[in-house]
């Protein structure tokens, strides 16, 4: 890791801090992330190995952070680590966010901003996906922004997330609440691609609002912020989401119409969000099929 | 997720177009190549790796072994193996097993393939040697190889019964698996040699079906055409030579030096695999005729230009 000068401590990741580091070679500034991957008897582990050649293959998309390199270095115990090098970028979507909120001048994001920035958060989630991994913890955090170009990029693609075709069961406790979608509240234990696209949805919202959609501080008030907007489920409207595992009696609210939640968009914005916010998953909109509606005007 | 050469990533007919974008990268170097063809100790060493690896992966599955042989060449692009120093050789054979065998899902331990070699190095010099891969490769594990595209090539294939795809795709895999000792065959791309040998299959077993297969292939936008002749008149001579699979070289009781010494090849017809193999080919060598097919026979036909615009 001599090669790297650490400059600054920019965040925990995953799998443990990151660091921005200089090359010193190049000067290319770079992102470090120290892996919990340690090596054992048996060489580099296999998990680490699938794992990271899968980061590899999807760090090739212009909407994915790029994984430069992996490093290992010898830790105090003299075992190896593995370290991720990804490219830098400067800020992110909830820091730029937060200075359209407050600070020196606050203001809305242009629309066309949060259009561009849509479209390329669904190009990347449908490269994700297409690839047969779900991020699982989308949120504005984890979007990198080159602002200056206007480049969105998905980062923090946790390891350990590949599935397969059928769905696996996952462990639980995974998505940030205030991104994370009714039917993992509700303890499915069945993911789909469509809880990242909850997440897509949360974040288009949070764009247009400044403010999260539903900020909820624990997973009942969450599931409440929820059904208080878009109504409380039912067989109807979600087949088989009475049965599902954490299932309970709730209040019983109307669905309310989307559009002032969102007050700035345009009325095919409003229907693109409410088609990312379906309850059923099978009925949530998929990352590909959302991008032709991005390429018209939003409003 | 376990790496299966055959899908690489997992289903769906989306990453196609990103396979045939990046399969380059998973290519040995030219300049590897032409190192290979103008001096014999260069070949020299390469056989003897992959006939060490071949011989430290019997009764492993023969992707395993593909797979190995691919990090092989890749690595070799890179690195060259110093001149006096032999037991380098193994130590790359066992690593680039080692690191397929992990991609591959399959249980096993490095001390078991140490043991198998007769070879006395301690796991640090295999650790070592496995980063040294791993960088070279640039972490570029899930190789996007001929087995990948076998499946969207025989989408071209005109029957919708499935065991006349899965014997085409067996036969196929077969001559790829051969191919990969030819060291004339590395050159080509992933999907070209995945089409040739799929066209070589169908030539042998579905000879009727083969003018549409072949015609929708050289259709196939993603395929240079004159790659694919001169792919699939080499590939030929594969897989006339030596008609015993490979699969039945890992079981066959025949525990060769050398694979690639072609007495091991000729014994390891004992086995029942191979000489159901052999008697399939056979059969379908009588129904097509005995003539050769040409691909060059494609080159009057019209419908290739599309294809030859793009590269």
């Amino acid at each position: 890791m001599d090669k790297y000068e650490k400059l600054e401590k920019v965040g925990e990741g995953t799998y443990g801090k990151v660091y921005k580091a200089k090359e010193k070679a190049t000067g290319q500034v770079v992102a470090l992330k120290k892996t919990r991957l340690e090596m054992d008897e048996e060489g580099v582990p296999p998990t680490a190995l699938r794992e990271v050649s899968l980061l590899q293959m999807l760090s090739q998309s212009l909407y994915v952070v790029r994984l430069l390199c992996v490093e290992h270095v010898d830790n105090k115990n003299g075992k190896p680590l593995l370290y991720l090098v990804f490219e830098y970028l400067d800020t992110d979507l909830k820091k730029f966010i937060d200075s359209h909120r407050k600070g020196p001048n606050p203001r809305p994001l242009p629309p066309q901003l949060i259009q561009s920035f849509l479209y390329q958060l669904c190009k990347g989630v449908a490269h994700c996906h297409s690839h047969g991994v779900l991020h699982r913890d989308l949120k504005p955090q984890n979007l990198l922004l080159d602002k200056d170009k206007g480049i969105l990029k998905i980062a923090d693609l946790g390891l350990g997330r590949a599935f397969t075709v059928p769905l696996k069961s996952y462990t639980h406790e995974i998505v940030t609440l205030w991104y994370r979608a009714p039917e993992v509240l509700l303890g499915s234990t069945h993911y789909s691609t469509a809880v990242d696209m909850w997440s897509v949805g949360c974040i288009f919202a949070e764009m247009v609002r400044r403010q999260a959609l539903f900020p909820g501080d624990s997973e009942f008030q969450q599931l409440l912020h929820i059904f208080r907007l878009l109504g409380t489920p039912t067989e109807k409207h979600w087949p088989g989401v009475s049965s599902l595992r954490d299932w309970h009696v709730y209040p019983q609210w109307e669905p309310q119409n989307l559009a002032p939640a969102v007050p700035s968009l345009g009325p095919d914005g409003v229907d693109l969000l409410s088609k990312m916010l379906k309850y059923d998953p099978a009925e949530r909109i998929s990352a590909k099929a959302a991008r032709p509606s991005l390429l018209r005007q939003l409003g | 997720m376990e790496f299966d050469l055959e899908n690489p990533l997992p289903p769906s007919m989306d990453k196609f177009p990103s396979l045939f974008h990046i399969e380059n990268e998973h290519m040995p170097s030219k300049t590897y190549l032409q190192a290979l063809n103008s001096a014999d100790s260069n070949l020299s060493i390469r056989r003897e790796i992959v006939s060490s690896i071949f011989h430290l992966t019997r009764g492993i599955d023969p992707f395993s072994s593909y797979l190995a042989t691919n990090y092989m060449d890749r690595f070799l692009s890179t690195h060259s193996i110093p001149d006096g120093k032999p037991w380098i050789l193994k130590v790359v054979a066992i690593s680039c097993i080692s690191l397929a065998l992990k991609m591959r899902k399959t249980e096993f331990s490095v001390s078991d393939l140490l043991d198998a070699g007769g070879f006395i190095v301690d796991f640090l010099t295999i650790e070592r040697m496995e980063m040294l891969i791993l960088g070279a490769l640039k972490w570029r594990m899930r190789s996007v190889n001929p087995f990948s595209f076998a499946n969207y090539f025989v989408t071209f294939f005109k029957s919708k019964d499935d065991s006349s795809i899965q014997a085409l795709k067996n036969r196929a895999f077969a001559i790829i698996l051969k191919a990969q000792n030819d060291v004339k065959l590395l050159e080509f791309k992933p999907s070209v040699i995945s089409a040739s040998a799929l066209l070589i299959a169908a030539h042998e077993l579905f000879p009727v079906q083969l003018p549409s297969f072949r015609d929708a292939i050289c259709c196939c936008s993603y395929v240079n055409k004159a790659n694919l002749v001169q792919c699939y008149d080499l590939m030929q001579d594969v897989a006339m030579e030596r008609y015993e699979s490979v699969l039945g070289i890992a079981s066959s009781s025949c525990t060769p030096t050398n694979v690639l010494d072609p007495h091991c090849f000729s014994s390891s017809i004992s086995s029942s695999q191979t000489n159901q193999s052999s008697e399939t080919a056979g059969n379908a060598a009588g129904i097509g005729g005995l003539k050769r097919p040409k691909l060059e026979d494609f080159a009057t036909d019209n419908s290739f230009q599309l294809s030859q615009n793009h590269q």
